[in-house]
């Protein structure tokens, strides 16, 4: 296993292979940063706008290094009983109920109340030891005894509390559960975090992380992406509708269509059947790629300059 | 290696982009795992490990590549003027030789090294220039040169005056290769330093005496403080006050257990978005401020969720949909030509503004609100209406009047601030980014 990932990750372009196995292109860049992030053994923040298959890099480590993916998503509210774990109230309570009369047993021949108090001391961590702990994505990430994948995602919808919070779990891989103590990571995870921008992350938490920043791919390599995702599409098809979505990213719209949206694209038109792309075609899928009624309309207006020069 | 790296990461900083000693350390280990082959891998890892933030990877990559440009010695394919074989043997020092047998490598080592020795980084200021080039080229051994230039003059043969005149233009090729270098490194470790000095500078200026080329530094100044003040504020925090139990809460939470009390329930109270309402003074007499008190404006919108905002001068109105709909230089523009607003641009009027105000949304103002002023109150002897503003304190939960004239002017002549004052939760004057940055910081901290 140990020797299989050294493989893996030997070298950069052995990270760009083996992500390239698991259905998932990744720029030089992106391979740069995983080479690191293995190496360091750091966790990765993944910036970028909506749909650049942020979600998908996480995903396709855990297919490369075969281990379980962990995911934790992120919400205003989240707090650490929903990521960290929490203690299982109601089996407690179920076992003090059953365990009452072991109860009168154990306070067999104890002479006066204080003598009665000091032997139930004796017992009294018992229903908070880690049979009653449920664990939660965090937690279980730093569990998996074989490593694990653990993706934070969308970490920016997370409190600022939260995100506090994360930074002893980013930095040294243990938690504290104050009735336990410390618990270190078994062996450690890879940790993804991801962020659609909608705020600016704390220094601390950045400075824990290699930070990359996905944009939208150039030509090139989205066409090799319709071509790994999608692998039905003609090559000339694949070109024509590739450079339709550049052009499309360049325009003043509302939503411009992401990766996953090319994909949808790419398929309905090998679902049609289509062989190359003429406007009329464009004009009956666009709402594919578009999500909104006045940047449809916009790009119905120019359409057939657009499908010419993607046709060219 | 490591010196290289603090250089480039000295000059990050003096960019703007923030690089803690840890990040130090990871950019060495990065560099020890990737190597030092391929400039595109290089450029790559280092920005993922330092660069933490999209603008901050645009200026990495901006420094990196002017980091390691090329200097002229490999770039440009001149070449020292050459000299036959024979000649260069008796050469001494060691850049005479250099020079004579045309290599550029080992031209280029020796300045780097000279320049390295000369603590080229710590060059701020265009004067410090020819000193640098003078030390550079004393480091690389200029000495030398010109003793061997001196010694071949004096000797007689036609082959030594040859060689002389080589030597001299060798120097003069070499103190411009070196005089582009220095350039280069002034751009790379002074321009950020002369942008932070420029930026303390701008943050004190009176905000009517600045310059039009000016303008574009202050709007980012002015963003980025928007930006960091709402970052700080605007999040809907829950107050925990841990220690009081919150009972209802309790026992219903604990219905489950049969009543008994497992998970304790806390009481905590809600902190409140700030909910805000601005009033700017468009007109004459504060024409040079109010520019800066819109693209203030104008950054509140974009950050803050709850805001609506007013121009007025002769009369009031409603511009919140402006900046929505408009980038900043256009909303900007519209907003102090007053096209398409509806504003009458004629004499100062604080009255009519209060007037149209208590019409539109005195009903709107609740004990949350707060209600901030931009104007210098300078009423042109009009009826002041302090009743309407005596009003808007009752409800308001606060108002707070910013004021780009200073204190002792308030009240001389057609000014009414003496009359407002006393119905303000807060009256500052405001006439330099620092004096707004404290006022508004003091604004959203009490939210």
């Amino acid at each position: 296993m140990g020797l299989d990932l050294d493989r893996k990750f030997q070298g950069i372009e052995d990270v760009r292979k083996g992500f390239e196995d698991v259905g998932y292109v990744c720029s030089r860049r992106i391979a740069t940063t995983l080479y690191l992030a293995h190496h360091l053994q750091k966790p990765i923040l993944v910036e970028g706008p909506a749909g650049v298959g942020k979600t998908e890099l996480a995903k396709a480590a855990a297919a490369v290094v075969k281990m379980p993916l962990i995911r934790l998503q992120c919400y205003e509210g989240l707090d650490e009983s929903k990521a960290l774990y929490e203690w299982k109230y109601g089996k407690q309570l179920l076992y003090t109920q059953i365990l009452k009369d072991k109860l009168a047993d154990l306070l067999e021949g104890t002479d006066g109340l204080a003598e009665a108090v000091a032997r139930v001391h004796q017992y009294d961590d018992i229903f908070f030891s880690e049979h009653f702990l449920a664990p939660r994505p965090l937690l279980l990430a730093l569990q998996e005894k074989e490593g694990a994948v653990l993706l934070v995602d969308e970490v920016d919808r997370s409190d600022q509390e939260f995100e506090a919070f994360l930074l002893e779990v980013l930095s040294d891989f243990q938690v504290s559960v104050p009735e336990l103590g410390t618990i270190h990571a078994v062996s450690r995870p890879y940790v993804f975090l991801t962020s659609n921008n909608t705020r600016e992350m704390s220094e601390a938490l950045k400075r824990r992380c290699l930070h990359l920043y996905i944009p939208f791919p150039d030509a090139g390599l989205e066409r090799e992406i319709v071509r790994v995702r999608a692998p039905g599409v003609p090559e000339r098809l694949r070109a024509q509708l590739v450079a339709f979505v550049q052009q499309l990213r360049e325009l003043d719209l509302k939503k411009v269509p992401s990766v996953s949206e090319t994909l949808d694209w790419a398929r309905v038109l090998m679902v049609l059947n289509a062989r190359d792309l003429g406007a009329d075609l464009i004009r009956d899928t666009l709402n594919i790629l578009l999500k909104f009624e006045v940047d449809i309309e916009m790009v119905e207006g120019r359409l057939y300059e657009m499908a010419g020069k993607a046709v060219r | 290696m490591e010196q290289v790296l603090c250089d480039l990461i000295t000059a990050l900083r003096g960019s703007g982009v923030r690089i803690s000693p840890a990040e130090t350390v990871e950019a060495l280990e990065a560099v020890a795992l990737v190597g030092l082959e391929e400039r595109g891998i290089l450029c790559d890892a280092l920005s993922v490990v330092l660069a933490k933030s999209r603008t901050e990877k645009e200026i990495f990559r901006d420094c990196f590549d002017r980091f390691f440009s090329p200097d002229g010695f490999i770039a440009s394919g001149e070449r020292p003027p050459l000299l036959a074989d024979e000649g260069r043997r008796a050469a001494d020092s060691p850049l005479s030789r250099m020079l004579l047998s045309g290599d550029p490598a080992g031209l280029s080592m020796a300045m780097r090294e000279a320049a390295d020795q000369a603590e080229i980084s710590g060059i701020y200021f265009f004067t410090q220039k020819s000193l640098y080039i003078q030390r550079i080229l004393r480091g690389m051994g200029v000495e030398g040169l010109d003793r061997d230039i001196l010694r071949l003059t004096r000797e007689d043969p036609d082959a030594s005056q040859q060689k002389a005149g080589a030597l001299r233009a060798g120097k003069a090729f070499l103190f411009e290769q070196v005089r582009d270098f220095v350039e280069q490194q002034y751009v790379l470790y002074a321009a950020s330093a002369r942008e932070a000095i420029m930026e303390r500078y701008l943050r004190d200026m009176k905000l009517s005496n600045l310059e039009q080329r000016d303008y574009e530094r202050m709007h980012r100044i002015i963003q980025r403080m928007a930006k960091a003040l709402n970052d700080a504020h605007s999040r809907r925090k829950k107050e925990a006050r841990r220690g009081v139990l919150d009972v209802k809460n309790t026992l219903r939470e604990n219905l489950a257990f049969q009543g008994l009390i497992f998970a304790p329930r806390w009481k905590s109270k809600k902190v409140n978005r700030p909910d805000m309402m601005v009033m700017c003074d468009i007109s004459r007499s504060v024409e040079a401020v109010s520019r800066f008190m819109l693209l203030f404006l104008y950054s509140l919108n974009e950050e803050m969720a709850r805001i609506r905002s007013f121009v007025f001068c002769s009369d009031m109105a409603e511009v919140s949909h402006i900046f929505e709909a408009y980038g900043v230089d256009e909303a900007l523009m519209r907003l102090q030509k007053g096209t398409g607003l509806g504003v009458g641009l004629g004499r100062t009027d604080y009255g009519q503004a209060f007037r149209d105000f208590k019409e539109t949304c005195l009903e709107r103002i609740g004990r949350r609100t707060t209600v901030l002023i931009l104007g210098d109150a300078r009423n042109n002897y009009g009826a002041p209406e302090t009743g309407i503003l005596s009003l808007i304190h009752q409800r308001a939960r606060r108002v707070i009047w910013l004021n780009p004239e200073s204190p002792p002017f308030w009240g001389t002549g057609d000014s009414e601030m003496r009359r407002y004052l006393p119905f303000c939760t807060l009256a500052r004057e405001c006439s330099s980014v620092s004096q707004l940055e404290r006022a508004v910081s003091f604004l959203v901290k009490n939210a």
